[in-house]
């Protein structure tokens, strides 16, 4: 088994990375984007358009 | 002190002249030589008569020289050998034709040895004596030997065509033998058939580096091309050995993730129900109250529950740092229909918000449906801290690249080697 | 194993024999063949000079195989279309008698062994004929027509003079080695192994011009 030390280091790395990412919580898919938004936000939710926002692709039914 | 029957109590090396040509021939054998060839005008001769005999004159229109010089001798575990006979030996016709060099090894106690040559690739070679049992593995002929089988490899008629020094036989150029090849790496059983008679050899594969170290030779052996029928893998145990380190390191992986899994807090730290009217002319966006998302930077799930039914909802979301200002934006849409007694899509969805900072957050939600549909209701449920196994089975993935390169190279290797045997499975081309 | 000495009848010399149970000598001195008689030694011959072999056995070599150690006594030398080789008779630490052959640097050790069965004649045996002997199975090998060449030392039967005889080499499958000597009627059987060199734990051997 010990034939192998460049595969042990590899596998040492790769999980020492999943360790890394699982602890800080990291995804694979990026699902949002970040930004700063003003204070002003939680008084008048309704003044914000996200990019995220106007939903047409999608027309419901079958 | 007896006067013995045979000779002086010690063997003397003989020379004589050559009757063809004069030149100066050595008998190195002692008593074994039988034949001998002149090195001057390559006569085959008789050894075993005083006037030695021309048995066979030369007739070949090449010279071969010997890579081992004649006379060399040389360490081949632990005993020392010289070399006192050559030929080279041929095989096929036309453009399949190819040739090979023997070598022969003699010590007077230990008794005679063959090295044989091939496009660079050696075998050390002894006589055997125990009978193999001839039997068959699949398709290909085997042969088991004293407990060790032998695979097929190939099989060809050998023809000697040029000959060199001294042989306790009596070689000529010309002489025919039928011989089987049988492999089981790095050992290699051959059978050689003249009338009726059968010998069996048994060869070991060796290095032309421990040649040329063993026989103090100048400069380097000739470089070895292609995989030779039983030239050991480099990768012999690797493949085994390889799988199991993967193995152990697997689960090392296995064991992390369930550890880590174990230990991720889960914990919910938002909930709340609303509904939503679609029908209705006020604004959709709402703010959560606050809530505290606490520990280290870790992953935030949010978790959507609706009462939906053959209709669809899109959510826009933005996870908001009270402090910083610092937002998450991101929609979801969810749809769920029952129609015709099939499902299409689920009421329900997860989103995970990777590495968000320990702080005060709420949420701007902001739904959108059918302007027709009927009212949702809908819960939000925020969790943080929870298991996301993806990179997990990523690197589980990426631990099998090393055990698969390594097999593929040394299935690789053993194609090479297949690819010039007469029982391959897969012959292109004629034979 | 006291050896009663006599002297030779043709030139005098002493006669030593290794082993009490010898029937034939040769004197070191004339080459007379000599056989034991109950009374005294008898010249029933003479060897030339054999000629010239390149065994490195020799008469007085000693070597240990089994943790059973031995003496070279005797020699029989045969040729053959091939070649040659000699069948070296030895004597164990326990008075036993046994053979060792050199062809061409290939050893094999046997004994003489009462035939499990009945051995059929020299017409009746041909290469690759099996034989079942004590749950092995034989097989002939080489069936090879010799010419005797002459006689050395002690030999534990009469034996000289001989005309042409065949001699059927059997093998196993686990590497066992027989033999089947039709020089005389009825045909003699010897089972035995192969031995490597190092097996045999030899010395005393002969020496070769140019090897240490």
């Amino acid at each position: 088994m010990l034939n192998h030390p460049l595969f042990l280091l590899y596998g040492a790395l790769l999980i020492g990375g999943a360790t890394v990412a699982h602890y800080r919580g990291w995804t694979t898919t990026k699902i949002s984007e970040q930004k700063v938004l003003p204070k002003s936000i939680r008084d008048n939710p309704g003044a914000y358009r996200s990019t995220y926002g106007g939903y047409s692709r999608y027309m419901g039914g079958k | 002190m007896s006067s013995p029957l045979v000779g002086p109590p010690v063997a003397k090396a003989k020379s004589l002249s050559c009757p063809n040509c004069g030149g100066a021939v050595e008998i190195r054998g002692f008593a074994h030589t039988l034949s001998v060839v002149c090195p001057s005008c390559l006569s085959v001769l008789d050894a075993t008569t005083p006037e030695f005999q021309i048995l066979q004159k030369f007739h070949g229109k090449q010279r071969f020289q010997p890579k081992i010089p004649l006379g060399s001798r040389g360490k081949i575990g632990e005993i020392v050998y010289e070399v006192i006979g050559y030929q080279v030996r041929e095989s096929g016709a036309g453009e399949d034709a190819f040739g090979w060099e023997e070598y022969l090894l003699f010590n007077p106690y230990k008794g005679f040895r063959y090295l044989s040559e091939f496009q660079g690739h050696w075998n050390f070679i002894r006589g055997l004596s125990a009978l193999p049992i001839e039997t068959r593995a699949g398709m290909k002929p085997a042969v088991q030997m004293l407990g060790r089988s032998y695979v097929g490899f190939d099989s060809m008629s050998a023809k000697t065509s040029f000959v060199l020094g001294e042989f306790p036989w009596q070689v000529r150029v010309g002489d025919t033998v039928k011989v089987d090849d049988y492999v089981s790496p790095p050992q290699m059983l051959s059978s050689e058939k003249t009338e009726g008679e059968v010998t069996w050899s048994l060869g070991e594969y060796i290095a032309g580096a421990q040649l040329w170290q063993a026989f103090r030779l100048p400069g380097s052996p000739p470089s070895a091309t292609g995989v030779f029928a039983n030239q050991p893998s480099p990768l012999a145990g690797k493949v085994r050995s390889s799988w199991r380190t993967w193995l152990l390191l697997n689960v090392l992986l296995i064991a992390i993730a369930v550890l880590l899994s174990a230990f991720s807090a889960s914990r919910t730290v938002f909930q709340q129900d609303y509904t939503f009217e679609p029908r209705a002319r006020t604004e959709a966006s709402f703010v959560t109250p606050p809530f505290e998302v606490t520990g280290h930077t870790s992953n935030v799930e949010l978790y959507i529950r609706t009462d939906l039914q053959n209709s669809w909802a899109y959510f826009n979301f933005a996870l908001i740092n009270e402090e910083s200002g610092h937002a998450f934006d991101f929609g979801r849409e969810i749809s769920y229909y029952t129609e015709g007694g099939e499902t299409e899509g689920k009421p329900v969805d997860t989103v995970t918000i990777p590495s968000v900072p320990s702080g005060r957050y709420y949420l701007r939600v902001e739904p959108e449906m059918d302007a027709k549909s009927a009212r949702m209701s809908y819960r939000l449920a925020v969790r943080r801290d929870v298991p996301h196994y993806t990179f997990f089975w990523l690197a589980g993935l990426l631990l099998l690249i090393p055990p698969i390169l390594t097999s593929i190279r040394a299935a690789s290797f053993e194609a090479s080697r297949w690819r010039e045997s007469d029982y391959a499975p897969a012959t292109d081309g004629g034979d | 194993m006291s050896a009663p000495a006599a002297n030779c009848p043709n030139c005098g010399a002493p006669v030593a024999f290794r082993w009490s149970s010898a029937v034939q000598t040769t004197c070191e001195f004339c080459h007379s063949i000599l056989v034991r008689t109950d009374v005294d030694l008898e010249k029933v011959g003479e060897v030339a000079d054999l000629p010239p072999d390149a065994s490195p056995i020799q008469i007085g070599a000693e070597g240990v195989y089994q943790n059973k150690s031995f003496v070279v006594i005797g020699r029989i030398m045969y040729a053959y279309e091939q070649g040659g080789w000699n069948e070296w008779h030895l004597i164990y630490n326990d008075g036993s008698s046994g053979w060792l052959s050199d062809a061409q640097l290939e050893y094999d050790l046997s004994w003489l062994t009462q035939p499990p069965e009945h051995l059929p004649a020299r017409d009746g045996v041909h290469r690759g004929k099996k034989f079942n002997w004590n749950g092995k199975t034989y097989e002939v090998t080489s069936l090879t027509t010799a010419h005797y060449k002459g006689v050395q030392g002690e030999l534990p039967f009469q034996y000289w003079d001989k005309a042409d005889a065949v001699f059927a080499d059997l093998r196993t499958t686990e590497g066992d080695f027989a033999t089947i000597d039709y020089s005389d009627s009825p045909p003699k059987l010897y089972l035995g192994r192969p031995a490597e060199f190092e097996e045999l734990h030899l010395k005393n051997l002969r020496l070769f011009e140019g090897w240490a």
